[in-house]
């Protein structure tokens, strides 16, 4: 009994090297799939969900015991352009079976892109016991580890309305005018086609662009997905990330950046890596992003 | 059709897309969606005879509902020999009917990618034959 603890707590603490390995600041903010792996079946204590952009994934298989959580559906509030009030973030949670102590890890698709916005609607409701299954849903399928079609049932949790607090984490366009006129930093972390100004229409959906391509003046280019590996998903390492960040885009720890895309999607990936990995301190989601300012009246942009 | 038989019908469509591939000799090619939202897919459009249409394909990339729904609406234009002016009224709240309204949810766009992205085709290749022949005369293909 003994010998299998301590078996066990070295592969925890093998697991954890794999993630401190990396040298992030805030290392707790990431598991391993093998953490996951060998915590499917603690639903008392945790709750795995899943929240992906392509929202049939979940149906056709997903981690055992995990949730799916969908940000059109579930987070949004599509008539005021906001996310939802804390009574039906409350309801969310409640039906999850989840408390304001569950630890939450988050995984998807997309290299975590909508599990790291997910956790960060999350955050705005002040629930702070999350974390990010490094590598998603695309490491987890690469290593051949157990999906299943079966949707878990957990017993109703009764969450208390939370208080929402927006203002750490989140940016509107009246706080990135100010940050402009200070010359706060700013981070686009679409494509260089959107930033440069060059892919502004689709087709047929006029809704989802804008009037004006470009970029927010002073704003550094660095595509969200940069930030991973792309063999295997997981985030690079905090010294690789430093050189895409403060080597090539000139951020740096102390300042108060607002990171930004087209609806503050891949923005929330990047706030992510930059608040959890490299440890920034003050870094703000600005979700209204290109479809808000690319369209905003006099609101000055570069090309 | 429960959901699940929706979603059964998507992913097979997802898996083994009809006329998938870029069609030689295709008088439009049309690009429509987003590859970083959603999807995005190219039209790829052969006109026929009299406003008909010969031939279809597309290609793309994107989530389940996108790629599916393109892959829906080709086999179903082209089963059912519809012509220009029939495909321009397809109805995109009968399109996501057939797709299957509880599996699609609110993503509606995506599923309807593949039928916007192909009335442009029709529409943009109407123009380029208005301006081609500007005084009306009939065209080889009759378009």
């Amino acid at each position: 009994m003994c010998a299998r603890i301590a078996d066990m707590l070295g592969e925890e603490r093998a697991m954890e090297q794999e993630i401190t390995a990396k040298g992030y600041a805030h290392p707790e903010a990431l598991v391993t799939t093998q953490w996951v792996a060998e915590h499917l079946e603690d639903t008392e204590n945790f709750r795995i969900v899943e929240s992906d952009e392509d929202v049939l994934l979940y149906d056709i298989g997903h981690i055992p015991n995990a949730v799916k959580i969908d940000w059109v559906e579930d987070l949004n509030d599509p008539i005021l352009r906001d996310y939802l009030d804390p009574e039906h973030f409350a309801e969310l949670m409640s039906e999850k079976g989840i408390t304001p102590e569950t630890k939450v890890v988050f995984y998807g698709d997309k290299n975590n892109w909508w599990a790291t916005y997910a956790l960060w609607v999350f955050q705005l409701f002040g629930h702070e016991n999350v974390v990010v299954m490094d590598g998603g849903r695309k490491k987890w399928e690469a290593e051949g580890r157990p999906m299943t079609q079966e949707v878990p049932s957990f017993p109703r949790a009764d969450y208390p309305i939370p208080e929402r607090d927006d203002a750490k984490i989140r940016a509107f366009k009246q706080n990135v005018e100010k940050h402009l006129e200070k010359r706060g930093p700013l981070v686009d972390v679409r494509s260089p086609g959107e930033y440069s100004g060059e892919l502004l229409h689709m087709p047929d959906y006029p809704q989802e662009g804008a009037l004006r391509g470009g970029h927010i003046p002073g704003a550094a280019n660095v595509p969200w997905a940069r930030a991973v590996r792309e063999d295997d998903g997981s985030f690079k390492s905090a010294g690789e990330l430093r050189e895409i960040y403060e080597g090539e885009a000139g951020l740096s720890e102390g300042e108060d950046v607002i990171a930004y895309c087209r609806i503050g999607e891949r923005s929330s990936h990047t706030w992510f890596v930059l608040k959890y990995l490299l440890g920034y301190e003050n870094v703000r989601n600005y979700d209204g992003s290109w479809t808000e300012w690319g369209n905003a009246v006099r609101a000055p942009i570069e090309r | 059709m429960s959901r699940q038989r929706q979603i059964a019908v998507l992913v097979e469509h997802y898996q083994n897309p009809r006329h998938q591939g870029v069609l030689e000799g295709a008088d439009v090619a049309m690009p429509g969606g987003n590859a970083d939202c959603g999807g995005s897919v190219v039209i790829y459009l052969k006109a026929g005879e009299e406003g008909g249409i010969r031939s279809l394909s597309f290609t793309g990339q994107g989530d389940i509902i996108s790629q599916a729904a393109t892959s829906l609406i080709l086999e179903q234009v082209l089963n059912d020999g519809l012509t220009m002016d029939e495909v321009l009224a397809l109805d995109y709240d009968a399109f996501v009917d057939n797709v299957g309204r509880e599996a699609v949810g609110s993503r509606t766009r995506n599923a309807t990618l593949g039928l916007s992205t192909l009335k442009s085709a029709v529409r943009k290749y109407r123009k380029e034959m208005l301006l081609a022949d500007p005084v009306g005369e009939p065209s080889p293909n009759g378009g």
